[in-house]
């Protein structure tokens, strides 16, 4: 048990948060204009507090004398991405298949994958399986909620062994506080001690698998696994259902009413040099992204004001590549690829 | 039509004023009927979204361009306002240029959503500069309903830039959220005029550009928590509450925020005690009974349509211990002279004012981002308040983000300008647009106006409605002191052109059409800014006003009309956060009335 380990630990749970972002901005923004408008709030609100989340560990991790890494190729994610209990994110598009695998990020118990391979709707699209750091520091096979569990207890033993105040050595100036982020998904908590900590990521726990216990959270509102399960079967939940068996009207999921991106698509698929600049201009505002985040828990958290700026630009080039589609591919789009170093075209024509 | 009252209170209107009395009435504990003549379409996230396809369907882009009214509760529309043959019966001498919009949440769906506390000065006109009427309140005894009405509606500012004019604020007191950011053509335009001195009558103004009270979504103070989207559906299912917890800058808060960043007053119904709450919407109230003895009310009539299209109704009537009419100073008035209740000062319906607003536009030197995030995000206030007052009407710059939009129609008349009477096309024409476009600048200045008795509302039996309600008669003319005021607005906006280097483009001809006035040989194209006031004003002599500081109706003891309609003078503040501040007021006394 060492400090050491915690920051490894905390490090791992702020690149698990930010992985699950780009899966559910690709579902969010393959969805057309004017249709599936609860589908488009129900990925909306888990987006932002997946944000939320990063944010929390990010303080953490801050308040113990860490630094929250997510810019650099070694720490922004790679798709498709595995995180712990095997769940597999794919960047796709609003389907059956990646509503499937949102429903296992909000809840272990939910049933993994059937098969080995992966859902056909990926056309052998899921190579280069890139794991998430949360599966090698853990201390065996492990769900998110047995890993935040981890680091819980990691916290109690380490500040008994230690004392608190030697454990929570950070500049409080480095927190996340709401004057930087807001509005999101819930309030950030400023880390100063075993109390804060335990608040901050009861908050990450309690609206990922701790919402389980009841469909509905304190405040009356339906949990996020059940909003999910509400798009898997399009019905709604009426307050006398059972859990599973969603009986009311219909939320309006139209899973045809989408760009049809194609599934973990990498800049070098793109030949045509209007698509690639569209790529390269997505890629961009993510790489920037990433910057004033990682500035932002650097002792910096003003850069998350600026940085709300650059999520429109990311969206605005994301709506771009995924209206268009892509030549010779069966009628896909195009889709982001969230690639930090995207690679030359496989297919760059030879010149005669 | 007969038994006890069902309800404590009956409120006439779900716009602001009613619906902060509901909220705070239902939230002491008593039982409220809220009575609306419009639908409540938008009191539901999909019908709410249904208004924002209206509008992106709709051709004009006017102020009610995505708040269709229904066939039974007809309301003011700008585009009738040059034929003249809108639900307004114009009577003249001039015309009265604003609207407002009958449907649940009432105008604060689209209004824009400054959120200014009147000035001290301004509720002294008559003893400290000879004209209009005071108050018969102070700005002290108003200044905490003030500050609960900023949170109330979620006003974002900071009191360092709003400090000015007498204005002060109780100890360690701010705003419940921080400033919208300055736009960058705010920014432009300050480095430019800050620190210019103007001369107002005696007075030597310096300016500074001052971003204003927004009621939209910012960054949060200490424990607030900015108020999202309203979604009344089954419990459980009301997801749309996040959304819009922060501004987002898109360009179309009048007439619809895209996603509610903006306060309506929907979000305050919504935080009512449901169940002490009754709505009851496409009911329009049509009469007021009252004891012939008592001058009590016993009741109010009102006429419930099922489909909005139709004028078939059924007659009901709701009772009450107490009514509040918050139906808008026109219907407000309207609902008492047609129930017979004119009353013996003489003044209901008289005194009715506007900020008739004049625009000044220009061409700046080099690119501001015209067309770009919240309508408008600062303005010039020095000149709303001074010993100048004595002789002519006070103004207040807004300075627009949105280019020449409302002044000629830019950026499409731009376009159609360039292809059709330049012969441009192609790269040249991209060329010219990108050139003039980003440098478009538009000044509003509105210009205060003083209570008079000539005008007025009033009702006409031959001019009724679909349901046999009277249509609003509207006598309005503008008189030396608001023309002053404009002749000294106009010069304003030329001075500071100047000093910023703006070219000024101000062409009255070919101009969008707005009525005229003429001063001095110079002719004023006037908008209205819906920004309605008097009628029913309060005061403290029963003989000169219709309503106590209360808001309580001198010959009806248990009838409060609240809303601008009892503003005795306005200033040059938008009415919304003031009016707030008095129904918060009203409430207060009436829940410490009822639980007496």
């Amino acid at each position: 048990m060492s400090v050491d380990r915690l920051h490894e630990l905390l490090d791992a749970a702020v690149k698990l948060e930010l992985a699950t972002i780009p899966p559910y901005l690709c579902a969010l923004y393959s969805i057309r204009p004017g249709g599936n408008e609860e589908a488009t709030l129900v990925i909306r609100s888990i987006v932002v507090e997946e944000m939320l989340h990063m944010i929390l560990s990010a303080n953490v991790l801050n308040a113990i004398g860490g630094r929250p890494r997510v810019a650099g190729k070694e720490n922004a994610p790679h798709y498709p991405h595995e995180l712990p209990n095997g769940i597999v994110m794919d960047l796709q598009p609003f389907s059956a298949a990646s509503v499937e695998a949102f429903l296992r990020v909000e809840n272990p118990q939910h049933p993994p994958e059937t098969s080995d391979s992966a859902p056909a709707t990926l056309m052998g699209r899921r190579t280069e399986l890139h794991r998430s750091s949360a599966r090698s520091v853990s201390a065996g096979p492990t769900t998110i909620g047995a890993f935040y569990g981890e680091i819980l207890d990691e916290l109690t033993t380490v500040a008994s062994e230690i004392g608190e105040r030697a454990l929570f050595c950070g500049d409080p100036a480095r927190q996340i506080s709401g004057d930087f982020y807001y509005a999101g998904g819930g309030a950030p908590v400023a880390v100063t001690d075993l109390a804060s900590a335990r608040r901050a990521l009861a908050e990450v726990v309690e609206q990922g698998e701790g919402e389980m216990a009841s469909p509905y959270d304190e405040d009356g509102d339906l949990a996020h696994f059940y909003r999910l399960e509400q798009l898997k079967y399009d019905r709604s939940y009426l307050r006398s259902d059972t859990v599973g068996t969603p009986t009311g009207p219909s939320v309006g999921v139209d899973f045809r009413a989408v760009y049809p991106m194609i599934p973990n698509p990498r800049e070098a698929d793109y030949a045509d040099p209007d698509l690639r600049a569209a790529s390269a201009t997505a890629n961009r505002a993510w790489i920037r992204l990433l910057e004033q985040t990682d500035n932002a828990f650097d002792g910096a958290p003003s850069n998350l004001i600026p940085a709300v700026h650059t999520m429109f630009r990311l969206r605005d080039a994301m709506v771009v590549l995924l209206a268009n589609p892509l030549p010779d591919s069966d009628g896909h789009h195009a889709g982001p690829t969230f690639e930090w170093e995207p690679s030359a075209p496989v297919r760059a024509r030879a010149s005669r | 039509m007969t038994g006890e009252a069902e309800h404590d209170v009956v409120v006439v209107g779900a716009g602001v004023a009613g619906s902060l009395v509901a909220k705070q009435l239902t939230r002491a504990g008593f039982r409220v009927l809220v009575i609306e003549a419009g639908p409540a379409t938008a009191w539901t996230f999909d019908g709410y979204l249904s208004h924002l396809q209206t509008f992106y369907t709709a051709t004009g882009k006017g102020p009610e361009s995505a708040w269709p009214p229904a066939a039974a509760a007809p309301q003011p529309d700008t585009r009738d306002l040059r034929a003249g043959d809108g639900y307004f019966v114009q009577d003249g001498p001039l015309k009265y240029g604003s609207t407002y919009t009958r449907l649940q949440g009432g105008s604060t769906l689209h209004w824009l959503g400054v959120s200014l506390r009147m000035l001290p000065e301004d509720f002294e006109l008559r003893s400290r500069y000879g004209v209009g009427r005071d108050w018969p309140l102070d700005y002290p005894s108003l200044e905490p309903y003030y500050r609960a009405a900023e949170r109330e509606i979620g006003v974002a500012a900071d009191v360092a830039d709003q400090s000015h004019l007498g204005v002060e604020f109780a100890a360690g007191y701010d705003y419940p959220m921080q400033r919208i950011p300055p736009s960058y053509s705010d920014t432009v335009l300050a480095a430019a005029v800050d620190g210019m001195q103007v001369t107002s009558g005696a007075d030597r103004v310096t300016l500074k550009v001052r971003s204003y009270p927004a009621a939209r979504n910012s960054i949060p103070r200490g424990d607030y928590h900015p108020v999202g989207a309203v979604d009344e559906r089954p419990k459980g299912q009301r997801l749309a509450r996040d959304l819009g917890q922060r501004c987002a800058g898109n360009t179309s808060c009048t007439p619809i925020c895209p996603i509610q960043a903006k306060y309506n007053a929907g979000k305050t119904l919504a935080q009512a005690d449901g169940t002490k709450l009754q709505v009851i919407a496409q009911a329009v109230a049509s009469k007021i009974n009252v004891d012939a003895v008592t001058g009590e009310v016993t009741g109010v009539e009102y006429q419930r349509y099922d489909d909005p299209s139709s004028p078939r109704h059924t007659v009901h009537l709701a009772r009450g211990r107490a009514y509040v009419l918050a139906a808008h100073a026109i219907e407000n008035t309207k609902l008492m002279l047609s129930s017979g209740l004119a009353g013996a000062s003489g003044t209901l319906g008289r005194n009715l004012m506007d900020h008739p607003s004049i625009y000044g536009w220009g061409l700046a030197k080099a690119p501001v981002g015209a067309y770009r995030g919240p309508l408008s995000t600062s303005g010039i206030d020095d000149l709303r308040g001074g010993a100048f007052r004595a002789q002519h009407a006070a103004f207040r710059v807004d300075i627009g983000n949105d280019g020449w939009r409302a002044t000629t129609g830019a950026p499409d008349t731009a376009v159609a300008d360039a292809v059709l009477t330049q012969g441009l096309f192609g790269a040249d024409l991209r060329a010219h647009l990108t050139a003039t476009l980003p440098r478009h600048v538009r000044f509003s200045l509105n210009v205060e106006q003083l209570p008079s008795m000539t005008n007025r509302v009033s009702i006409d039996p031959r001019q009724v409605d679909k349901l046999g309600n009277p249509r609003p008669v509207i006598n309005y003319d503008i008189d030396e002191y608001t023309l002053a005021g404009m002749a000294a607005a106009k010069s304003f906006y030329q001075g500071v052109f100047r000093r910023a280097g703006i070219d000024d483009r101000t062409d009255q001809e070919h101009a969008a059409w707005f009525p005229t006035v003429t001063y001095q040989g110079d002719m004023f194209r006037y908008h209205g800014m819906g920004h309605f006031a008097g009628t029913h004003v309060m005061g403290d002599d029963a003989s000169l006003s219709v309503v106590d500081t209360d808001q309580r109706c001198w010959e009806h003891r248990n009838l409060f009309l609240v809303g601008s309609g009892s503003f005795p003078t306005m200033g040059t503040s938008n009415p919304t956060l003031t009016m707030a501040a008095l129904a918060l007021r009203t409430a207060d006394r009436l829940t410490a009335e009822l639980s007496g």
